[in-house]
């Protein structure tokens, strides 16, 4: 199967480059340790061989399009990657017209490292409610009818827990943050010129490396993601020191639910609960 | 380095009852940057006044905080104040000792170190503040004027009277609205023709008003002062400058249609004036029903049985003023103000089943009852039964339908049922001494001069038979009604058999009313209603600038009222057409194009349409704030996740710097 959506690939990359349709292919290739993907760019229809699709391609590649505005671009994406699509979308951050999308309906993607490759599927696909993509040009495999696991039991889990415990623990990962940002860096819906973190009139956010500015950091990246973030996972991948975000990002998830009853990027014309008003949506206050 | 200037107020004991003035004066001396700190027993007192004017030249203060009551209260007075002594009027803060502090708290040391904390705060914002400068900004003086019912009829004659043009928007072929339907009206039983007919016909006459009949509003852009509204005009296959309103085609014209504006009880031709008395007193075509437009449009399939070529109107029209060329067409106007009158429909009562749902023809509707009993009307103001035309002689009406009652969700009371039923009871009795009424009603609301006594001579006087209670069903039983209900009063059940059942249903908003105020970006409520910016105080205003509305379109009302309020909303239109140019409040929201990613979440949350797209000499589409729109309510501030917003006088900087001076960094 592999092989085969690696040669579809391949070929759908030929012609758009061919014909000129785009300028450039975004997917991916082995990387340098011959095990594991990385993300791939081509502009020459000579160079297509390298394209690969298998499962470690976990990259969400939506990010990149951001850098190619204006510039007709096709892009490999996965199920959940496609929401991210439909959010830059919604967000007026993408032009539809400007990209060809070759849609995977992706098997799920294992835990990887340097030279290393598992074949356990990494904890987003075991919650993935989203192996086919919602939108695309090309689709590549077969749709299949998903069947929603259940989503939120480690959320219900901490929630359960005392207050002063949760506290403490989510202390303790603060304590461990490197602000590095790197969660940011690799988040499709983090795509500001001058993130808060930075902006030092007004400080929004001491710059120093400090729990209480770290914990700053990490929660309201967290809101600023609510009713936006769309599960790819990718932040807690590229976490250098592993800190649990997709708690704080599901959580935040199934208050939209909840609240709202709204999944972020699921259509191309959204409007995020956050910034709506509807008199019969529940406040969620005081109940 | 800035000179801040601190001044505690007393405000007589309000605040320095509770709050240990002094000490707090003493605290604001060691504050940064502050250069000089006082007290005054009240500051907003002349002497007050010139005390802090005296210290900003004495002591050179280039900002002042002033900690006394809410800013609401006299915030404007102390910008004069400091205006008056050369100091830019936003370079003030006030802190609120007494709203916030005194009136609040009743231990003093707690309160007085709040009273610090407050002060501490203003001065560090203060620090942050910078000038601002109102601007000016141009405007068409013309008014717009949406529904020509007796309201906009009132306002357009009024906004004209101040020498300002108008444009009256229509969408019927005539103005008049409901009250050129009515007969006599409460309490007065003057003739509503005669006393409507010369305004209308004034507004046709005025120099200053442009009558748009058969037109309505489609887009409405732009601000206060600055709309850019597209009206369209509908077709009406009639040139009004040929046209001399003889009225030889709708004479001749053979086709009849149910007449709209005598509620289904008479006819039309399809070239038609709705009423005989109708501005513009020119005919419109029907072109739904025209038998030569269907000519024409079975001419382009030629499909089905071929229709009579008519052609009649055309060949009697001593002008030639039928143009069959004539296309609906959109027409682009500006203007400076708009007052929206759209006006009431009356509730649809076929929901109520137990009133026979429309299938009786002797069950009528008030407004049908006033098409009766006019002179002017389908039987020439003789009461016949729609079915056999007899005289009815036992009459009942009914109260309340489609107005208090849950069940239809209209909980609300349309105020001239009652009134109006009152005046149909009073006229019946007069124009046939036999008739017996009956009025079934749920309370008898008269509030209004001379209303009760209005009400009262309907049921010593004309020896209508008043019960209270709901009707619960009414029946037909050979060529009568039988009607059901229930005398709450007596407490027992009644029937009475009818000749006649007139149903008082409630008033409710315009088709489109909902649509229109979308439109213009004014809010409405959930029976769509129009909702005024205040409902005591600014009752003719919305929250949209330049745009104030009137009359039923708003709630229930009775004529006087429409009238009250359509020369009130005049008055507004022309205070801000007389001005030369208008000022705008500086603070407001602006936009850093740096920092600006161009994702318009504060477009969907900002509920004056104040935010537009602008693109950047890079290329990037990032938002914009229309100053002239913007209110400064900060809603976008909060949407922008990276903070590109800041409102003026409120910024991210001044308000963090009040927090992190709070929690002592
Ligand atoms: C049966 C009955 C009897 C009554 N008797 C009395 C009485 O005796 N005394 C009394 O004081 N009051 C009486 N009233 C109340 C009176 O009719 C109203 O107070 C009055 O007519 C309201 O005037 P208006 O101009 O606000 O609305 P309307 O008369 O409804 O006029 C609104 C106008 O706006 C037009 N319009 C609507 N939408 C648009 C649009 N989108 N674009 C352009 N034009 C539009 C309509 O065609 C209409 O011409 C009675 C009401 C009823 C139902
Ligand atoms: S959460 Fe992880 S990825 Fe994000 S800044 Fe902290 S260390 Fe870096
Ligand atoms: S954390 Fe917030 S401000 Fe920073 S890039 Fe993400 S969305 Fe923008
Ligand atoms: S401050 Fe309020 S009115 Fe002004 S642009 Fe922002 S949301 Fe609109």
């Amino acid at each position: 199967m592999e092989a085969d959506f690696t040669s579809q690939i391949r070929e759908k990359a030929r012609e758009l480059l061919e014909k000129g349709t785009v300028e450039c292919v975004i997917g991916y290739e082995t990387g340098s340790d011959g095990v594991s993907a990385r993300p791939s760019f081509i502009y020459n229809p000579s160079e297509v061989e390298r394209l690969v699709f298998d499962n470690t391609c976990s990259h969400n590649l939506v990010k990149y399009l951001l850098d190619k505005k204006g510039k007709p671009t096709a892009i490999v994406v996965k199920g959940c990657d496609s929401r991210a699509l439909n959010l830059l979308l919604s967000e007026k951050q993408l032009q539809r017209d400007q990209i060809f999308i070759i849609g995977v309906v992706c098997p799920g993607v294992v835990e990887w490292g340097w030279n290393r490759r598992s074949e356990q599927f990494q904890k987003r696909c075991d919650l993935c409610r989203q192996h086919t993509p919602l939108v695309y040009d090309l689709l590549i495999g077969t749709p299949v009818t998903e069947e929603p696991p259940p989503e939120f039991t480690d959320i219900a889990e901490m929630s359960a827990r005392a207050t002063e415990e949760r506290a403490s623990f989510w202390r303790e990962q603060a304590e461990r943050c490197l602000r590095c940002y790197a969660c940011r860096q690799a988040c499709p819906g983090c795509y500001c010129i001058d993130c808060f973190v930075e902006q030092l009139d007004p400080e929004w956010v001491g710059i120093r490396i400090a729990t209480g500015e770290n914990l700053m950091w990490n929660t309201i990246r967290a809101f600023h993601l609510a009713g936006r973030c769309i599960a790819c996972n990718e932040c807690e991948r590229v976490c250098p020191v592993n800190l649990p975000l997709s708690l704080l990002n599901r959580k935040l998830e199934e208050e939209m639910l909840e609240l709202f009853d709204y999944r972020a990027g699921m259509s191309e014309d959204a409007t995020a609960p956050l910034i709506t008003f509807i008199k019969e949506e529940k406040l969620g206050i005081g109940e | 380095m800035s000179r801040i200037g601190v001044f505690i107020c007393h405000c007589g004991t309000n605040i320095g009852g509770v709050v240990n003035v002094p000490e707090v004066v003493e605290a604001a001396r060691h504050m940064p940057l502050v250069a000089f700190a006082d007290e005054n027993k009240y500051t907003c007192s002349e002497v007050g006044q010139s005390s802090i004017r005296n210290a900003i030249a004495e002591h050179k203060l280039d900002r002042v905080v002033i900690a006394s009551c809410s800013p609401r209260m006299h915030e404007n007075t102390f910008r004069r104040t400091v205006t008056a002594a050369g100091i830019n009027p936003y370079l003030l803060e006030m802190a609120n000792l007494r709203e916030h502090c005194s009136w609040v708290h009743s231990d003093a040391r707690d309160a007085t170190s709040k009273a610090i904390d407050l002060v501490r705060m203003a001065v560090s914002k203060v620090a942050r503040h910078e000038a601002l400068f109102p601007k000016q900004i141009g405007l068409t003086k013309r008014a717009l004027v949406i529904g020509g019912g007796v309201t906009g009829i009132q306002a357009a004659l009024d906004i004209a009277a101040s020498g300002h043009e108008v444009v009256l928007v229509e969408k019927e072929p005539s103005i008049g609205g409901r009250m050129a339907q009515l007969d006599k009206t409460f309490p007065t039983l003057d003739c509503s023709a005669c006393i409507l007919t010369p305004k209308m016909v004034d507004v046709a006459q005025h120099p200053k008003i442009t009558l748009l009949s058969y037109s309505e509003i489609v887009d409405v852009r732009g601000f206060v002062g600055n709309f850019e509204v597209d009206i369209l005009r509908k077709a009406k296959l009639v040139d009004y400058e040929k046209c001399t309103g003889c009225g030889l085609c709708w004479q001749a014209c053979p086709e009849k249609i149910p007449s709209e504006f005598n509620l289904g009880l008479g006819h039309r031709t399809a070239i038609y004036i709705p009423f005989a008395q109708a501005v513009p007193n020119k005919p419109v075509i029907d072109i739904a029903n025209c038998r030569y437009e269907n000519y024409r449009r079975w001419k382009e399939t030629e499909e089905g049985e071929e229709p009579p070529q008519c052609r009649i109107c055309e060949g009697v029209c001593p002008t030639e003023a039928i143009d069959r060329t004539q296309q609906d067409e959109i027409i682009t106007e500006k203007f400076g103000a708009i007052v929206v009158t759209t006006g009431f429909k009356t509730f649809d009562y076929s929901v109520y089943g137990e009133y026979g749902g429309g299938r009786y023809p002797n069950v009528i509707t008030s407004l049908q009852l006033e098409r009766l009993m006019s002179a002017a009307g389908p039987t020439e103001g003789e009461v016949l039964r729609p079915s056999d035309g007899t005289h009815p002689k036992s009459v009942v009406f009914i109260q309340c339908v489609g107005s208090r009652d849950d069940k239809v969700n209209r909980p609300y009371c349309s105020k001239v049922c009652c009134m109006y039923t009152a005046k149909h009871a009073i006229m019946l009795k007069e124009h046939d001494p036999e008739v017996q009424c009956y009025v079934f009603y749920i309370d008898i609301r008269a509030g209004g001069k001379d209303f009760e006594e209005f009400a009262r001579r309907a049921q010593d006087e004309t020896g209508a038979l008043y019960l209270r209670g709901r009707v619960s069903q009414i029946y037909q039983q050979g060529d009568k009604l039988m009607v059901l209900g229930e005398d709450s009063l007596m407490g027992r059940p009644v029937e009475i058999t009818a000749d006649l059942v007139v149903l008082a249903t409630g008033m409710e908003p315009s088709e489109n009313a909902a649509e229109i105020a979308q439109t213009l970006n004014i809010s409405y409520n959930t029976y769509n209603f129009l909702i005024e910016a205040h409902p005591k105080l600014r009752p003719v205003e919305t929250q949209t600038d330049g745009i104030f509305v009137a009359g039923a379109a708003v709630g229930p009302r009775d004529i006087p009222e429409c009238v009250a309020h359509g020369s009130a909303a005049a008055v507004k239109a022309v205070a801000l057409l007389s001005q030369d140019s208008l000022t705008t409040d500086p603070l407001i929201s602006v936009v850093d194009p740096m920092k600006c990613v161009g994702c318009f979440a504060c477009k969907e949350v900002c509920p004056f349409n104040a935010i537009e797209e602008q693109v950047t000499r890079d290329g990037r589409t990032i938002s914009s704030i229309n100053e002239s729109v913007c209110k400064g309510c900060g809603l976008c501030v909060v949407a922008c996740r990276p903070g590109a917003i800041n409102l003026r006088g409120f910024t991210n900087q001044q308000l963090l710097s009040e927090v992190l001076t709070l929690v002592g960094r």
